[in-house]
This record gives C-alpha cells, sequence and structure tokens, in this order.
C-alpha cells in the first residue's frame, strides 16, 4: 500500500516538474510578481517527494518485501534503526533522497529569494527544474524504488552489514545535502549569467546557498572519514581512495567558489570565474555520483553496480555541461568596466593566489582519480594510483598555501600596505623555532617537515592571537582558517607519531615487544539480533606497566551471511588505542592490529571547527539582518 | 573599443568554445567505453572452461598444427607435459604406455624446454606413448595451460578440462583415469 | 604604445600558462613514478625480469592455502592458470577467505614469490575488483 502511493507520488511529482516549467516559460515575459501558480506547485511537487519517500520509509519498516528494494536490502531481524536508515542505503534510495532535497532547496530558495529580480528567479527554477525532470526520468525507468516483486518473498535479503552503522546512517544525507546544494549554485549561476545578473547583489544572495552546502559537504566528508576510520580497521582516515577523492573535489572547488564570491560581495570582478567555478562545482557532484554509481571507478569502497544507470547519468551529465558550456559563452558578457585594477598586495589577489593552489590541488586529485579509468580504457592497462602521489604532490604546496592563509587576511581590500606588521614576521621566526625543537625531538629531519610545521604553527598562531585582537571581526573567517590550522598539525602529529604492532595471536598467547605486551586472555560469544558476536580481550600493558583492557569484536551477521570486524577504540584527549581482530579463514590464529593514534580526535574535532565557521557567518548575517 | 569587446568575445567563442566541447566529448567517450567494463561478478565454474588455443609445431613432422587439429576426432585426451631432461618424467613414462593401451584415450605430447635430439633419445629408450608430439620450446603454451612446471598432465573431455594431475602420474591417479574414460 | 591594462593582462595569461605548464609536468613527472600496476598471476609468469617497484597481484585464494604463523600468513594467489605464492604480515581484510578474490599490494621477491605489504579491503561480498575479473577470465 505504501509502495502503491510512493510511486503515485513519484509520477505525480514528475507531472508538477512538467506544469512548473510550462507556467514558468508562460510567466518569462511578464513583468509582474512571479506567478503564485509556480510557488504552490513548486511546493505540491515538495510534499509528492516527502510523500513517495515516507512510502519507502514505511516499506521497509514494515518489511513488505513485495517491494524490491525492500526484498533486496532489508530483512526483519534488523533492528528497526537500520531498516529506517537501510532506505538511503541502497541505490534506488538514495536517489529518492537526492530528488527530495532537489525539490527541497529550490522550495527554500523561492521563499528566500523573493527580493531578486524576477526573470533571475523564473530562469533559476527552470534550470533546476531541468535537474529535477532528469532525476525524475532516472528514478523512474532505471532504478524505481517502487518495483513489484510476485511471488512475495518471506525474508528479505539483508543490507550489507558494513553499512549497518550509525555514522554511515548520516553520512549520506549529509553529503547529498551539499551535493544538492551546490545543484542550486549552478541553477542559480546560469540564470544570472543569462539574466546578466552576476553582480554584488547576486554574491551576497548566494553566498548563504554556498555556505550552506560547503557545511554539509564538510561535515558530509567527515562522517564518511570517520566511519572509515573504525569499520574499516586500517586504523587511518584518509587513504586516496578514489571514492573518496570523489567527494573531496567538489569541496574544494566549492570552497574555492566560497573565496570567489566573498570577492565578488565587494567587487564586481572575477565574474566568469566565478561562473566557471560554480559549474565546476555541480558538475564534479554530478559526476560523483556518476562515478560511483556506474561502478566504473576501481575502488575499494565499490559496491556491485549496474552499468546500465551509469549510462544515463552519464549523458545527463554530459547534456548539463553542454547546456552550461553555451550559456557562459552566449551569454555571459564579461564586464568592460574595472576588470583589471588588481593590486598586489590585497586581499583579493591573495585569495586569486590561494584560488589558484587550490585549483593544483584540485587537478592533482582530479588526474589520480581518472587517470587509471583513462588508462584502462585506452591501453586496457590496470593500474592504481597511491598516496605516495598526492603527498608529493600537495605536501610541497601547501607551506605557501598556509601562509597565504595567515597573510592574506590580513591585507586589506582593493589595496593595502605592509606597515607596522612587525608581528608578521616576528610570530613567524617563532613558529620556525618551535617547528624546528619538534623535528629534533621526534628524530625527523627533513627540511621540508620542518617548514610544514612552522606554517601550519604559524597560521594557527595568527589566528589565535586575532581571537583576542580582532574580537568580531571576521570570526568566521578566523573560526574556519583556525580549525584549517589545527587539522594540518594534528594530521601531522598523528602522521609522525603513530605506532602500530600487528601480529597473529591465539587465544591465551602473550605478544611482546620492548616497549608493551599484548597479552590476548579470552574470547566470548554474544549472540544479538542480528549478528552473533566474537569479542576478544586483550591486555595491553605498557613500560610504566599500565594495564588497558581493549576489547575488539567480530560481528558474524546472520543476513547477508557477511563477518565483520569492529574496532575497539580508547579514545582519549591526546590519543587513541585502536584494536581490530580478524579471524583468518579455518585457522586458530586472530589477526591482531594494535595502533596508537596520537591527536586523532582533533582531527575530526578541527573539521567540525572549520563547519563551524561556515555556520557562524550564517548565523551572523542572520543576526545582523 | 566596442569593436575591441566584440573581437575578445569573438575570439572566446571561436577558440575557446571548440576546445571545451572537444575536452568533454573526448571525457564523455572515455567515461563511455569505461561503462562497458564491469564489476559484477557473476560466478562460473572455471574448471570447466574450454581449452586454450594455441599453435605450434609438431615434433615428428615440423608441421604447424593448431589446438582445434590437435583435439578433434576423439572423445578423451590426455595431455601430457614432459621433457627428456625431466627426471620424474621416466617414473610415469610406464603408466603413458599403459595408458597407450586404453584406445578411447588419445595421449598428446607436449614437449617443454628440450632439444629435439634428446627428446627422441628419450622416447627411443623408454617407448613412444604419444598420438602427437608438440613442441613447446619456450615453455609459453604451458603457461596458458597454467602449468606448474613438468610433468603435468590434463585430462580432456569435449574440450574441457575435466581433470588436472600436477607431478608424474601415479597408481592412483592412473586408475582415476581410467575411471574418468568409460 | 600598450597601455597597462593590456600588459596587465598578458602577464596575467602568461603567470596563468607557466603555473599550468609546471603542474601538469609535476602531476605527470610523479605519476610516471607511483603509478601502480596490477599484473595477474600469469602475467608475472611472463615478465622478462623481476622488477622492484610496487605491484599489485589479484586472483582468486586458492583453496586450502592459508597458513598462519604468529608473525606470517602465507597463501596462493591464482588465477586459474598460474599462482604465485604470497607472504604477507598484517592485517586481513575481512571478506578475505579462501575461493574468494583478493587483491594484494607489495614487491615481487621472484617470479614465484611476492612479498605483500597490504590486502586489499572490499565492502561487498559480490563485488569484485575489475582487474582480478580480467586476470581470472583472461582477455
Amino acid at each position: 500500500m505504501a509502495s502503491l502511493i510512493g510511486s503515485y507520488s513519484l509520477f505525480f511529482g514528475l507531472g508538477c516538474s512538467l506544469l512548473v516549467v510550462f507556467f514558468s516559460l508562460k510567466d518569462l515575459k511578464n513583468l509582474n510578481n512571479l506567478d503564485n501558480k509556480i510557488l504552490s506547485l513548486t511546493f505540491l511537487q515538495f510534499l509528492l517527494v516527502v510523500l513517495s519517500f515516507f512510502g519507502l520509509i514505511i516499506s521497509f519498516v514494515n518489511s513488505d518485501f513485495s517491494n524490491l528494494t525492500v526484498f533486496n536490502h532489508s530483512h526483519t531481524t534488523k533492528p528497526l534503526f537500520y531498516k529506517i536508515s537501510g532506505t538511503w542505503g541502497n541505490h534506488e534510495g538514495s536517489l529518492l533522497l537526492w530528488l527530495l532535497v532537489l525539490t527541497l532547496f529550490i522550495f527554500l530558495f523561492l521563499i528566500r529569494s523573493k527580493k531578486e529580480p524576477k526573470k533571475y528567479r523564473i530562469l533559476t527554477i527552470l534550470f533546476q527544474q531541468i535537474i529535477i525532470i532528469g532525476f525524475f526520468i532516472f528514478l523512474i525507468k532505471t532504478s524505481n524504488p517502487f518495483d513489484y516483486i510476485y511471488p512475495v518473498p518471506k525474508e528479505g535479503l539483508g543490507l550489507n552489514p558494513i553499512l549497518q552503522d550509525p555514522a554511515l546512517a548520516f553520512h549520506p544525507p549529509i553529503l547529498y545535502l551539499g551535493y544538492v546544494g551546490t545543484s542550486i549554485i549552478f541553477s542559480s549561476v546560469l540564470a544570472a549569467s543569462v539574466s546578466n545578473y552576476i553582480t554584488k547583489e547576486w554574491a551576497k544572495h548566494i553566498k548563504q546557498w554556498v555556505i550552506i552546502s560547503w557545511i554539509f559537504l564538510s561535515l558530509g566528508i567527515l562522517l564518511g572519514s570517520i566511519w572509515a576510520y573504525y569499520e574499516l580497521g586500517w586504523g587511518g582516515f584518509w587513504f586516496w581512495d578514489p571514492v573518496e577523492n570523489i567527494s573531496l573535489m567538489p569541496w574544494l572547488a566549492l570552497t574555492t567558489l566560497l573565496h570567489c564570491i566573498l570577492v565578488l560581495e565587494k567587487k564586481s570582478i572575477l565574474t566568469s570565474w566565478v561562473i566557471i567555478l560554480s559549474i565546476a562545482t555541480f558538475t564534479l557532484s554530478m559526476s560523483g555520483t556518476f562515478l560511483v554509481r556506474s561502478g566504473i571507478l576501481n575502488s575499494v569502497h565499490t559496491f556491485a553496480n549496474d552499468p546500465e544507470r551509469g549510462l544515463f547519468i552519464l549523458i545527463f551529465l554530459f547534456t548539463l555541461i553542454f547546456l552550461s558550456l553555451f550559456v557562459f559563452f552566449f551569454f555571459h558578457k564579461t564586464d568592460k568596466k574595472n576588470t583589471t585594477s588588481f593590486f598586489l598586495l590585497s586581499k583579493e589577489t591573495s585569495i586569486l593566489v590561494n584560488n589558484w593552489f587550490m585549483m593544483y590541488f584540485l587537478a592533482v586529485v582530479l588526474i589520480g582519480t581518472i587517470y587509471p579509468i583513462f588508462l584502462d580504457v585506452i591501453s586496457s592497462q590496470k593500474i592504481s594510483v597511491g598516496p605516495p602521489f598526492y603527498h608529493k604532490l600537495i605536501i610541497p604546496f601547501l607551506i605557501p598555501f598556509l601562509l597565504m592563509m595567515a597573510i592574506g587576511p590580513k591585507l586589506n581590500w582593493i589595496k593595502s600596505e605592509l606597515q607596522n606588521k612587525f608581528y608578521l614576521a616576528s610570530f613567524f621566526v617563532i613558529s620556525l623555532f618551535l617547528s624546528f625543537m619538534i623535528i629534533r625531538m621526534l628524530e625527523i629531519s627533513i627540511l621540508i617537515n620542518t617548514v610544514l610545521f612552522a606554517s601550519a604553527f604559524y597560521l594557527f598562531f595568527i589566528t589565535l592571537r586575532d581571537f583576542f585582537i580582532k574580537g568580531f571581526k571576521n570570526l568566521a573567517q578566523n573560526i574556519a582558517h583556525f580549525g584549517f590550522s589545527l587539522l594540518i598539525l594534528s594530521i601531522l602529529f598523528n602522521n609522525f607519531l603513530s605506532t602500530e604492532i600487528i601480529t597473529n595471536l591465539k587465544v591465551g598467547e602473550t605478544y611482546q615487544s620492548n616497549k608493551l605486551t599484548i597479552n590476548f586472555e579470552k574470547i566470548e560469544k554474544k549472540k544479538m539480533q542480528n549478528f552473533e558476536a566474537i569479542i576478544g580481550k586483550f591486555n595491553i600493558k605498557n613500560e610504566s606497566d599500565y594495564i588497558e583492557i581493549l576489547k575488539p569484536e567480530l560481528r558474524i551477521y546472520n543476513q547477508p551471511n557477511i563477518v565483520t570486524s569492529e574496532a575497539d577504540i580508547k579514545t582519549n584527549l591526546f590519543s587513541d588505542k585502536f584494536m581490530t581482530m580478524n579471524l583468518v579463514q579455518n585457522q586458530e590464529y586472530f589477526n591482531i592490529r594494535y595502533q596508537k593514534k596520537p591527536f586523532m580526535i582533533w582531527i575530526w574535532f578541527s573539521v567540525l571547527i572549520i563547519s563551524f565557521g561556515g555556520l557562524f557567518s550564517l548565523l551572523k548575517k542572520r543576526y545582523e539582518s | 573599443m566596442d569593436y575591441l569587446v566584440y573581437l575578445k568575445k569573438d575570439m572566446r567563442v571561436k577558440i575557446l568554445l571548440p576546445i571545451f566541447v572537444i575536452f568533454f566529448l573526448v571525457i564523455f567517450l572515455i567515461f563511455y567505453k569505461g561503462l562497458n567494463h564491469t564489476n559484477i561478478y557473476t560466478p562460473k565454474i572455471i574448471s570447466n572452461e574450454n581449452i586454450p588455443l594455441f599453435k605450434t609445431i609438431e615434433f615428428q613432422s615440423d608441421n604447424e598444427i593448431t589446438s582445434k587439429e590437435v583435439f578433434s576426432g576423439n572423445d578423451y585426451y590426455l595431455l601430457n607435459i614432459w621433457a627428456s631432461w625431466c627426471i620424474p618424467c621416466r617414473d610415469e613414462h610406464n603408466f603413458l604406455m599403459k595408458l597407450k593401451k586404453n584406445e578411447k584415450i588419445e595421449i598428446i605430447g607436449l614437449n617443454y624446454k628440450d632439444k629435439e635430439k634428446n627428446a627422441k633419445k628419450f622416447l627411443n629408450e623408454l617407448g613412444d606413448p604419444y598420438k602427437k608430439i608438440l613442441s613447446d620450446s619456450d615453455g609459453t603454451i604451458s603457461i596458458e595451460w597454467g602449468a606448474y612446471g613438468v610433468p603435468e598432465s590434463f585430462l580432456i573431455h569435449k574440450n574441457k578440462v575435466i581433470k588436472k594431475i600436477i607431478g608424474p602420474l601415479n597408481d592412483s591417479s592412473f586408475k582415476e583415469i581410467e575411471r574418468l574414460v568409460k | 604604445m600598450y597601455g597597462r591594462k593590456v600588459k596587465l593582462r598578458f602577464f596575467f595569461i602568461l603567470l596563468i600558462l607557466i603555473t599550468l605548464s609546471l603542474s601538469v609536468f609535476l602531476i605527470l613527472k610523479s605519476l610516471e613514478e607511483n603509478v601502480i600496476y596490477f599484473q595477474s598471476p600469469s602475467e608475472i609468469k611472463v615478465l622478462a625480469e623481476v622488477k622492484k617497484n610496487k605491484i599489485r597481484v589479484g586472483g582468486m585464494v586458492k583453496n586450502n592455502s592459508i597458513s598462519v604463523q604468529s608473525e606470517e600468513l602465507k597463501f596462493v594467489i591464482t588465477d586459474f592458470k598460474n599462482e604465485i605464492m604470497v607472504s604477507y604480515s598484517g592485517v586481513v581484510p575481512n571478506l578475505f577467505a579462501e575461493g574468494k578474490g583478493v587483491v594484494a599490494e607489495g614487491y615481487l621477491k621472484d617470479k614465484n614469490f611476492f612479498l605483500a605489504t597490504k590486502i586489499l579491503a572490499k565492502h561487498d561480498e559480490n563485488y569484485m575488483p575489475p582487474e582480478v575479473k580480467t586476470a581470472i577470465e583472461g582477455k
């Protein structure tokens, strides 16, 4: 029943789209206010998609196996929470979620853009509806979440246990909010180009959308990273895996865009650049969906997929790209006035320089991610690109990037001079000295590390100083930059100070090294609702005879029959102790990994600070107006 | 001034647009082709796979011969990889001679990295069980077959490998072959 | 003569071109050094020489081939034509099992022996890395 309602809602929702397009086109020539019908229809469309989404959730909760999606991804013994989160944990459901967010955002956009020119609003609706219609057709044609199965099976196939995890329940919706937010920016920038409205006012208005998507994207990536950290049991948070890179690329583009919008807000320059970035951000988000959904990517995160769907997204994606190329080249007019009044020392120049670095990082990630696909297609040679590639290319350029982040905000808009900036230099000397000491202490003697530490510390101190001296002025920016310096510092410390022990133990055995002993005391078995747990008990004794007990787990899920391992992590402010246990097939030995990861929690925390910077700037704007 | 602006615009459309369009078309094509490399894993029974195709020189006649010509006409074949320098091959040779008497099966020899002279001497000394002897002077055919070394034997029925015997034949594997070939 | 505007624009374009070519050069050079090739056991058998760089080997874990000691885990990767012995000390993913697909990253000691530094995890039991799939099916 719920499936039936959901299914019909989808068709009616598509109908709404067509009506909206019809009325918008009709309304285009009308100079008066926006036709109210458009607003109501958009709202109706949103409601219909909500209805359909709830229909799917209810089918999942009721374990209605006459629905193919539910049958494929659910099971009666699954806890309620994962029945619900399973709704968007699969291809069909996640696309429905995309659609839900798309329709929600266009509705919110309409409400929040009442002061903007009418032509621009209508055009935005039209462009957004193109995307929405595309997704409707995609959903209904190739991946309808309400497909029937007959005869009705008694039991479902179950959700991949690795996805039965709280972090992963929230990761997709939040990431999608970010992705889909970029679609509004995309439609809006195309509409603004056509109606020749890329101005300071437009920048002010679109900035909030940029920031909102940016916050969600940052948080989405964070959640994915946390999940990988404790679920995959590799003890790392970023592996430069193609699927991870794919979420990073829109983030880089969006961050760049955010800074450009700040410039545009003050000064009518960089308009072409803003348009290109907006298009790029959305395109990268869409390609992300394409690459992940089509299974074209060769990644450890990939799930088995249907290439037929990939073809649809591919064609759709390139239609949008060519549409935006057309708009950009034939409608956008380069402004003739005040284009080139750049001065070397000014905020916008420093932003531009950092933009350039960001584009470089983006290019590195992009090439590293898709080069294997290209090579495979061209020469059918299978390769992968490992982390050293990214580290080598990105780390050296982080140094000037960090320095620019510290100094740039100190400059004025338009034109500035560096006077009385004695403290800028003195802070740098202090940071250099400090990092030199740290490098000595850690016994790593590479020049580049010293400079990298120094520049991160520099940004850290400069932003810290500004909290006290400048107070509320530029606070949002300062928070975000501070968070970034903290992130880099935590990652550096984490990298250099992590230790790890990998060994195979039988129950009762003890591993001994000069620093610590690991005693494998026993295993316990526990029966849970949808899995059976084997819990190991390990006593870890360090040099000062302090004993810590870690209890990593193996979970044997019944449906589908898969073993996962749950790391046991003891977190405190300064370090994480991380332990995983794997059972090697048909052997008495357990495969043990014990890691000490300093400042792990600070990595998560600093990303939260960065996102909070964005949130703060939104709140401030609310407060001011 | 207006003319300049016009020119600039014109240049953008004339030069940049084609570059972009071509660039994206190329990417589109590559992704499109990439789509055909699917990742869906459909399990299949590998041991029933067709035997590899190859082309080589027949030992006695020095004529070129293809795998199709070799494995046609009979129901059962035993492909035996051997070499004159291989000591265990001498041990299994008795079994091969015994198997020669079974008329349902043809024994095909694959002479692995061997000198013709030595190989002929070996056969003169111990007898020739082979219907045909194929030459694998560089060892590539054996790799195609997935051989571990010499000796090794593959029991073939209707173009499929139904049994693989690693190492020399012995009593039990000989009996199994006799049992399988009915 | 040229105005300030024209000069600035020229300078700007020059700067873009220089940084662009520089970064392209860097990326390509780094790609060359850090690419990890994927090879199947059969491809390894026909290698002309055993190189020292990192590679990935993929195929199926052979049945009854896993053996564990306290410091080391040994198994055989097969593509049903040829095999290679793998020695590994490290964490194995949960979906690592006999008769299942596997991708190991590491260094070749010789054509029959591979020293793995990492065994790649997978999320989905039905998913098989395309490299493994083509390795097993043959090209």
